[in-house]
C-alpha cells in the first residue's frame, strides 16, 4: 500500500436514489486513466484544458458503461491539488459502479475512507486549523469502515475469504519451507499435489467472484417478476415496459397461461422481465401448471412488481400474496388510478406502494425508475451481493497471483522461489481484506508444521 | 591513568565482537577488544560450520562490505557445499564445515595483525558512566578503560546458566565463567532484559564411531567460496596449475603440486583436501529412551524458564512435537583436521549424563561412542533489541551499542552481521558522519536489524529467506553489487576490490542493454536468453566475460519481470521509509491515536513511518494520522 502517490478513485456522491452520481479520481495517473476509458468527440481528455468539461461515454469491458460529463482538473487546481478528474454519470448504484469499475480496471485503486480529504490537507489545500478535523475524520471513518467490514466479514464472506486465505497460506508455507530447509529435514511428500491444491484455491476465489459479484446481475440480468391476480394489467405492463406487444392482452382473466420472459435494459442494467399467469385457484390443468411456474419465479425474483386493480376493493387474497414476498423485494403497483379509487392500502405501510395508470403509458418512465432504484438499492444489499468493489479488486488480484504460482510450479523444473513470491503477493492482498498479517503467520505456519534443525 | 582513550571498545570477542573490532579499526579508529581469554577469540561454541540457507547470504554481504567472516571460513574450511541447487538462484546458499581451532587461530592472527586494534584480557563488569555520559568500561578488578563508544557483544555470557539434566552451574560457555555483574549494570541503567535458552549436542571421539554404519557426504568440487579473496586465490591457483603442467608428463602426474607455505592466515590452500561428513539417524529405541526420561531433561523438567529455539530444536523437542516420526537425521561433522572430536548435529539436549550416553548409543554407528563433552542447554540474559536504533545504538545511552546474541539472535552469521554494523556506526557517529543503515530491500543484514529493533523477539532469532520480502533481489550471487555503494562509503574494503566490482557492474549493465537491443532472427537476444533451456554460452552473439558476470546476466535476464516487480515494491516502500518521524512528536498529545498504538510507539520509537507500519498492531489509519501530524509540523499545535 502506498498512500501518497497512487491514483485513487471513489464514488463521491451519497449512495441511493439520485439523478447524478459523481466518481472522483485523483493522482498522477488520472488523465491517462481518462484517456483509457473515456471516449468523446475531438481532443482526448488529457489534451484538454484544466477546469473544462466534456461530454462523452465511459467505456467498460462489456461496452458502454454510461453517458457522462467529464470534468478535468490539473494540478494544483483541484481539491487535492493533484491531477484529478470527476465523472458525472447517471444516479443509481449500478451505472455508478460500472463507471467506478472501469476506472479501477484502468489502474486506479479504491480510495480509503477520508483519503481525498487527507490528500487535500497534505497538499496544503485545507487550512492548518482543520487538521484536527482531518484526524478525527480518518479515525472515525476508518473505525466505522472497520466495523462495517467486520460485520460484513463475520458472515459468509468472512468464511470464504478465510477459507481461501487458509488454503493459500498452507501451500505457501510448504513452498517456503522447501526453500528455507534442506530436503532431508522435510517430509518427502511435502509438495505432492501442491498444484492441485492451488487450483482448488483458484476455484474457490473464482466461486467467490461469481457468487458475490454483482456481476451476476450485470451478466444475467435482475429477475423482475410481474405478479398479481388475473386481469389486473400484468401483460399490459409488460408490453408497455418493452414498448412492443409481446403478451396477448384480452379482457379475459387467465389469458396468460405460461410465464413470459423478456430481456430489457433499464438505466444500463439488464432486467429479465417475467410476466406470470395470474394467481387464482383453477381447475384448468394448463393454467394450474402456469401458476406453479409463477410461484417458482416469485421465489427466485430479485424484485416483484405486484399489480393491484385500484378500481376494485382490495382482495384479502392480494394481501396474503403480498405477505409472502419480502418487503424490500416488492413494489405494489396500484393500477387503474385513473378510475375511481376503491382499493385501500394502509395495511402495506412497510412496502413501496405506487399509484399508476397503464392506460396512457405516461407512467412507464416512472415505473422504470422505480425498478432501477429498487434493484440498485435492495438487490445489491442482499448477502449474495455484499462484496464491494474494493473486495472484488482484491479477489481478482489474488486470483491472478495464485494462477501465476500454479503455472510456475508446473514448469520443468518447477520455479519454486518465483511461485512462492506470487503466493506471498496473493496473501498480502487477501490480508488487506481480512486484516491478517501474512508475514508473521507464514513464519508461524512453517515452524509449527515442520521439524527443522540443521 | 596509563591506558589510552579508545575511540571504540568492544566487550566480547565472539563472532559479533570480532567483526565490530575489525571494522572499527580498519576505518582507522583506535579500537580495543576486551575478552576474558585471548585464545577464545571467534570460538565456535556450537556447530563447527558457517553458512546455510539465508545465513550464507549474510556472510556474502559481509564479505562484500569488508567483513572477515567469509574469508576466515574459506581459509579454514574443510568441507564446502552448495544448498538448494535446484530451487532457483535466490535461495541458493553455501555451507562450510570449518576446522574449529584453525578458525579461531586465524581470526586471532588477523586481529593481531590489524593496526589500531588492541586485545585486552579482562572481565567487563559494567559501563562507566559519568553525568549520564558514557566514558568507557569498568572491569571486574575495578579498573576503568576509557572509550568514547562501547559495543556490547557478550553472547550468552550474561548470567549464563548451564543445564545438564537436573545439574546446573553458572557459565557463559562450557568451561568458561559467566558475566553476572554486567547484567546488573545494564538493569541499573534501565535496560530491559529477558531470558533465552539454547543448547548444544555432545561431542564424540572420532575413533569410537563405527563409520561403516553411516552414509558418507562428501564436499563439493570445485568448492564454493564466500569470499572474493578465496575466489581470487583459486583463480591464481589454476593459472599456476596450467603453467606447471608438463605436456610430456604421464597422466598420473596431473596430480600437480603447488607450493604452499602453511601459515595461520592460510593453513592450507583454500578448499583443498576436503573432509567428508557422515549421516546416521535416530531409532525407535532412541525415541523410547528420550520419552522415558523427559522428566529428567532440564528443558522438560521445568528447570529452564527461558524461551528456546523452535527451528533448531533439541532432540527432546523433536520427539515430543513430531511424535509421528520414527526417525530423525543425525549428521556427524568433524570439528577439524586434527581434532579428535565429532559434532553429532541433531542431538542437542539437556538430559542427564547417563541418559545422554544411552540415547546416543542407540544410534547406528554410535553404539560404542565415547563422549569428549556432554550436551548441555544454556540459559542467558538478552537485552530487548527494541531498545536500539537501526545503527544498533542504545536509545537511552549515547554511543553505547549492542550486537550479536545479546540482542536475542542465534547463529554466528547473524551475530557477525550485527557486529559489523555496530562497529561501522560507532565510528561514523564519532566522526559526525551519516549512519550506515541497510534497508530491507538492500540486504539480509538490513532485514535482520529491522526485525530486531522494530519487532523485538521472544525466541532466539534466526535468519530465513522467508523473512525477506524481496527475496528475489536479495540473492547471494549479487551481494557484491548490492553492497557496492555501501562498501564504497564505509571504506573498509580495498579500493582494488571495489574497482573490480564496479568494472563488472558496468559490463553487466552494458551487456544487458546490448542483449535487449540486438535482434537475431526476429527476436532480441534477451528474449532468447529468457528461455529456460538457453544459456549465455548458447547465444549466437556473445562477449567474453568472467563467470560471475555471465551468471548475473543470465539471472537478471531470466527473472527480469519478477525482479522489476520487487524493485517497484522497494521503491514504493522507500517513500514511507524515508519519511522520518521527528523528535518533537509527543505521542501522548495525539488523542486520535488509539491507546495501544500510542503505547507501542512510545516504547519502540520508530525512526520512520515505514518502520512504524511494521510494528505489530499498528493500523493504516494510525499511520495516516501520524503522517498528517508530521506534515502539519510542531508549530500548529500552539495556535
Amino acid at each position: 500500500m502506498n498512500p501518497d502517490t497512487d491514483t485513487i478513485a471513489a464514488v463521491a456522491t451519497a449512495p441511493g436514489e439520485s439523478a447524478i452520481a459523481i466518481i472522483r479520481v485523483s493522482g498522477p495517473a488520472s488523465l491517462p486513466i481518462a484517456d483509457r476509458i473515456f471516449s468523446c468527440e475531438g481532443t482526448p481528455a488529457s489534451q484538454r484544458a484544466s477546469n473544462s468539461f466534456v461530454h462523452g461515454r465511459i467505456l467498460s469491458k462489456d461496452g458502454v458503461a454510461d453517458e457522462v460529463i467529464l470534468l478535468i482538473y490539473r494540478a494544483p487546481h483541484s481539491y487535492t491539488r493533484e491531477d484529478s478528474i470527476e465523472i458525472q454519470g447517471h444516479g443509481g448504484s449500478i451505472a455508478t459502479k460500472r463507471i467506478l469499475r472501469s476506472v479501477l480496471d484502468a489502474g486506479a485503486r479504491p480510495a480509503e475512507p477520508g483519503e481525498f480529504t487527507k490528500r487535500a490537507f497534505l497538499s496544503g489545500r485545507i487550512d492548518l486549523l482543520q487538521a484536527e478535523a482531518v484526524l478525527d475524520l480518518i479515525r472515525a471513518r476508518s473505525d466505522r469502515a472497520a466495523t462495517a467490514a467486520l460485520e460484513q466479514l463475520s458472515g459468509r464472506l468472512s468464511d470464504s475469504f478465510g477459507k481461501a486465505y487458509d488454503e493459500i497460506i498452507s501451500t505457501a508455507a510448504d513452498l517456503e519451507a522447501t526453500l528455507d530447509f534442506s530436503e532431508d529435514e522435510l517430509p518427502p511428500t511435502l509438495l505432492n499435489g501442491v498444484v492441485r491444491r492451488l487450483q482448488q484455491g483458484e476455484q474457490h476465489l473464482q466461486d467467490l467472484l461469481d457468487t458475490w459479484d454483482e456481476g451476476h446481475l450485470l451478466r444475467e440480468g435482475a429477475l423482475v417478476v410481474i405478479s398479481g391476480k388475473p386481469n389486473v394489467g400484468k401483460s399490459t405492463l409488460l408490453n408497455a415496459l418493452l414498448g412492443i406487444d409481446r403478451a396477448i392482452v384480452t379482457p379475459m382473466p387467465g389469458t396468460t397461461r405460461d410465464t413470459i420472459e423478456e430481456l430489457l435494459v433499464i438505466d444500463g442494467l439488464s432486467v429479465r422481465l417475467v410476466d406470470t399467469a395470474g394467481l387464482r385457484d383453477t381447475d384448468c390443468e394448463i393454467e394450474g401448471e402456469g401458476i406453479r411456474r409463477t410461484r417458482s419465479a416469485l421465489e427466485k425474483a430479485d424484485l416483484v412488481l405486484y399489480l393491484i386493480d385500484g378500481s376494485q376493493t382490495l382482495d384479502p387474497v392480494d394481501i396474503e400474496q403480498i405477505k409472502t414476498i419480502p418487503p424490500e423485494k416488492s413494489v405494489i403497483l396500484v393500477n387503474k388510478s385513473d378510475l375511481p379509487k376503491k382499493a385501500n392500502t394502509p395495511s402495506m405501510t412497510d412496502r413501496s406502494v405506487i399509484f399508476i395508470s397503464l392506460r396512457s403509458g405516461d407512467d412507464i418512465p416512472f415505473v422504470k425508475r422505480i425498478i432501477s432504484e429498487k434493484i440498485s438499492t435492495h438487490c445489491m444489499a442482499q448477502p449474495h451481493a455484499v462484496i464491494s468493489e474494493r473486495h472484488r479488486t482484491l479477489v481478482l488480484s489474488t486470483l491472478k497471483e495464485v494462477s501465476e504460482a500454479s503455472r510456475l510450479l508446473q514448469n520443468d523444473p518447477p520455479e519454486t522461489a518465483l511461485a512462492a513470491s506470487s503466493l506471498r503477493a496473493s496473501l498480502e492482498i487477501l490480508g488487506e481484506a481480512t486484516g491478517r498479517v501474512y508475514h508473521d503467520e507464514l513464519l508461524n505456519n512453517i515452524f509449527s508444521r515442520f521439524c527443522i534443525g540443521k | 591513568m596509563t591506558t589510552p582513550i579508545y575511540e571504540v571498545l568492544i566487550i566480547g570477542a565472539g563472532h559479533a565482537g570480532c567483526e565490530a573490532a575489525l571494522a572499527a579499526a580498519r576505518m582507522g579508529a583506535r579500537t580495543a577488544l576486551v575478552t576474558m581469554e585471548r585464545q577464545a577469540v571467534a570460538r565456535m561454541s556450537c556447530n563447527p560450520s558457517i553458512g546455510g540457507i539465508a545465513k550464507s547470504h549474510i556472510v556474502c554481504e559481509l564479505d562484500a562490505l569488508g567483513g572477515e567472516m567469509g574469508r576466515n571460513t574459506d581459509y579454514t574450511g574443510i568441507q564446502f557445499r552448495t544448498l538448494n541447487t535446484r530451487k532457483g538462484p535466490a535461495v541458493q546458499a553455501f555451507r562450510v564445515q570449518c576446522d574449529k581451532d584453525a578458525y579461531s587461530r586465524r581470526m586471532l592472527a588477523v586481529i593481531e595483525a590489524t593496526k589500531n586494534l588492541d586485545i585486552i584480557e579482562a572481565l567487563a563488569a559494567g559501563l562507566w558512566i559519568e553525568n549520564g555520559t558514557l566514558r568507557g568500561v569498568i572491569t571486574a578488578d575495578g579498573s576503568k578503560i576509557a572509550a568514547r563508544a562501547v559495543i556490547l557483544a557478550s553472547g550468552t555470557f550474561l548470567r549464563g546458566v548451564i543445564h545438564i539434566g537436573k545439574k546446573q552451574f553458572p557459565g557463559g560457555r562450557k568451561g568458561e565463567a559467566a558475566a553476572d555483574q554486567l547484567s546488573a549494570s545494564l538493569i541499573r541503567l534501565g535496560f530491559s532484559l529477558g531470558r533465552l535458552k539454547t543448547g548444544t549436542p555432545p561431542r564424540l571421539h572420532k575413533d569410537s564411531i563405527d563409520w561403516n554404519k553411516t552414509e558418507i557426504q562428501p564436499g563439493e568440487e570445485p568448492p564454493p567460496f564466500f569470499s572474493e579473496s578465496a575466489r581470487e586465490g583459486r583463480r591464481l591457483f589454476h593459472v599456476e596449475q596450467s603453467r606447471v603442467m608438463d605436456p610430456t608428463s604421464t597422466p598420473k602426474n596431473t596430480m600437480f603440486h603447488v607450493e604452499h607455505c602453511p601459515s595461520t592466515l592460510a593453513p592450507w590452500p583454500p578448499g583443498s583436501d576436503q573432509m567428508p561428513c557422515f549421516l546416521t539417524h535416530t531409532t525407535a529405541e532412541t525415541h523410547q529412551i528420550i520419552r522415558d526420561n523427559l522428566g529428567l531433561s532440564a528443558m522438560y523438567g521445568g528447570s529452564i524458564s527461558g524461551t528456546g529455539v523452535r527451528y533448531c530444536p533439541s532432540i527432546e523437542d523433536k520427539i515430543v512435537k513430531f511424535s509421528e516420526r520414527d526417525s530423525h537425521h543425525v549428521f556427524l561433522e568433524p570439528e577439524g583436521r586434527s581434532s579428535q572430536e565429532i559434532y553429532p548435529n541433531g542431538t542437542s539436549n539437556s538430559l542427564p549424563e547417563d541418559v545422554q550416553v544411552a540415547m546416543i548409543r542407540s544410534i547406528p554407528g554410535l553404539e560404542r561412542a565415547v563422549f569428549t563433552n556432554l550436551a548441555y542447554a544454556i540459559e542467558y540474559d538478552f537485552s530487548d533489541p527494541t531498545q536500539l536504533t537501526h545503527t544498533l545504538e542504545s536509545k537511552n545511552i549515547e554511543n553505547f551499542y549492542c550486537a550479536g546474541q545479546i540482542n536475542g539472535t542465534t547463529g554466528y552469521e547473524e551475530a557477525a552481521g550485527q557486529g559489523f554494523v555496530a562497529g561501522v556506526n560507532a565510528v561514523l557517529k564519532l566522526r559526525g558522519l551519516d549512519p550506515f543503515v541497510l534497508g530491507r530491500g538492500d540486504a539480509y543484514i538490513g532485514v535482520l536489524i529491522d526485525d530486531l529493533v522494530t519487532k523485538g523477539t521472544s525466541e532466539p532469532y534466526r535468519m530465513f529467506t522467508s523473512r525477506a520480502e524481496h527475496r528475489l533481489i536479495l540473492r547471494q550471487d549479487n551481494a557484491v553489487f548490492r553492497m557496492l555503494p555501501f562498501a564504497r562509503r564505509i571504506g573498509v574494503l580495498a579500493e582494488s576490490s571495489l574497482a573490480r566490482t564496479e568494472r563488472m557492474h558496468c559490463q553487466i549493465e552494458a551487456e544487458l542493454k546490448r542483449l535487449a537491443s540486438t535482434s537475431v532472427g526476429g527476436q532480441s537476444l534477451a528474449a532468447l536468453l529468457r528461455r529456460t533451456e538457453i544459456h549465455y554460452s548458447d547465444l549466437p552473439s556473445r562477449l567474453d566475460f568472467d563467470t560471475q558476470v555471465v551468471d548475473q546476466i543470465e539471472v537478471m535476464t531470466k527473472y527480469e519481470g519478477y525482479i522489476t516487480r520487487e524493485q517497484l515494491q522497494i521503491e514504493k516502500a522507500r517513500l514511507l521509509e524515508t519519511q522520518s518521524i521527528p523528535s518533537w512528536i509527543d505521542y501522548d498529545q495525539i488523542s486520535t491515536l488509539r491507546f495501544e498504538c500510542r503505547e507501542k510507539m512510545k516504547r519502540i520509537r520508530p525512526e520512520s513511518l515505514g518502520q512504524a507500519t511494521r510494528i505489530s498492531g499498528v493500523t493504516p489509519a494510525d499511520i495516516s494520522i501520524l503522517a498528517v501530524i508530521i506534515k502539519r509540523g510542531p508549530i500548529a499545535r500552539q495556535s
